[in-house]
């Protein structure tokens, strides 16, 4: 993969992730919230973004979404495949629930 | 109470009647909305086409506490929890979308559903009159629902200790046999293909 590959992935990706965000927002804002996990004055942001807004945000080399699950923990509930599958991912919901969501500063 | 405006009659009307698809029974109707109960009966009737259950609302804390009802309501109270830290929404607004969420879980993974709409509003009650309280794992720090008065510095949830026969009813154990069953057809169905293959 070479430099400008990347470059166009990224972009595909903020566009996607931008989009679908702004799209959950709107038809159902504190669900998307639960989903996206993220504050409300980022929903706010996102939500007045204009179309051109996205492009330009899009248009970069960074992912602007982050890894949410930060916790070896929650990690480790998502992934294994030692336990019931369907509990490990309801005991992930229940930790996940009260994480600190993305805020602006 | 008798409601002045049309308009304000209609939205209510139009609450309760979703709230009565997500399963509230009229107890909770009659305190979340200002609709008479005999509207309220006569509503129930065309939604549900029977007659609203009668008798009490449950109104035991024990039963959040047995092991599938305890790992449900915790479920949900995380979705509530969000709710009221990071939204606007409050009262009945937060009950019906962590219950929404909650139905979406429980779906997505096949699980029962064994919270209803007017079990969870009953827990947040419960919540409210400080009967029950929310007790912190020392083992995973997931935060799950408890007796108010039980001690619970050094509370393990049961997620991180399962009980040994936790959820292994009959029902699960059929569920388990037709899983074996449709996996051994599909491995002996592709050995057939394999042995085509090689003929």
């Amino acid at each position: 993969m070479n430099a400008a590959e990347v470059y166009d992935e990224i972009k595909e990706m903020n566009l996607t992730y931008l989009m679908l965000a702004q799209q959950l927002i709107r038809a159902d804002r504190e669900t998307a919230q639960y989903r996206l996990g993220i504050s409300a004055d980022i929903a706010d942001i996102i939500e007045r973004l204009t179309s051109s807004q996205v492009l330009k945000m899009a248009r970069s080399n960074m992912v602007l979404c982050r890894f949410r699950f930060d916790d070896r923990m929650l990690l480790g509930l998502l992934s294994s495949h030692e336990h019931d599958r369907d509990i490990s991912h309801t005991h992930a919901t229940i930790l996940a629930g009260s994480r600190a969501v993305e805020a602006v500063a | 109470m008798k409601n002045k405006s049309v308009v304000t009659e209609a939205r209510e009307i139009q609450l309760a009647a979703d709230l009565i698809r997500l399963g509230a029974r009229l107890q909770l109707l009659e305190v979340e909305t200002n609709v008479s109960r005999e509207r309220l009966l006569k509503l129930y009737k065309e939604v549900k086409g029977v007659s609203p259950p009668k008798g009490m609302l449950p109104f035991s804390t024990d039963w959040f506490l047995t092991w599938q009802p305890n790992v449900h309501a915790s479920l949900f109270m995380s979705f509530h929890g969000f709710m009221l830290e990071n939204t606007q929404l409050r009262g009945l607004g937060a009950v019906v979308k962590a219950y929404r969420l909650y139905l979406e879980h429980v779906e997505l993974h096949g699980m029962e559903c064994v919270l209803s709409l007017t079990r969870a509003w009953t827990l947040v009650r419960f919540f409210g009159a400080n009967m029950l309280k929310m007790a912190t794992c020392k083992e995973c720090g997931g935060h799950f629902v408890a007796h108010a008065l039980d001690l619970t510095n050094d509370y393990t949830c049961g997620l991180c200790h399962v009980p040994a026969r936790a959820g292994k009813t009959k029902r699960h154990a059929a569920a388990n046999v037709a899983a074996a069953n449709l996996v051994a057809a599909n491995f002996a169905a592709a050995k057939r293909v394999a042995q085509v293959a090689m003929a």
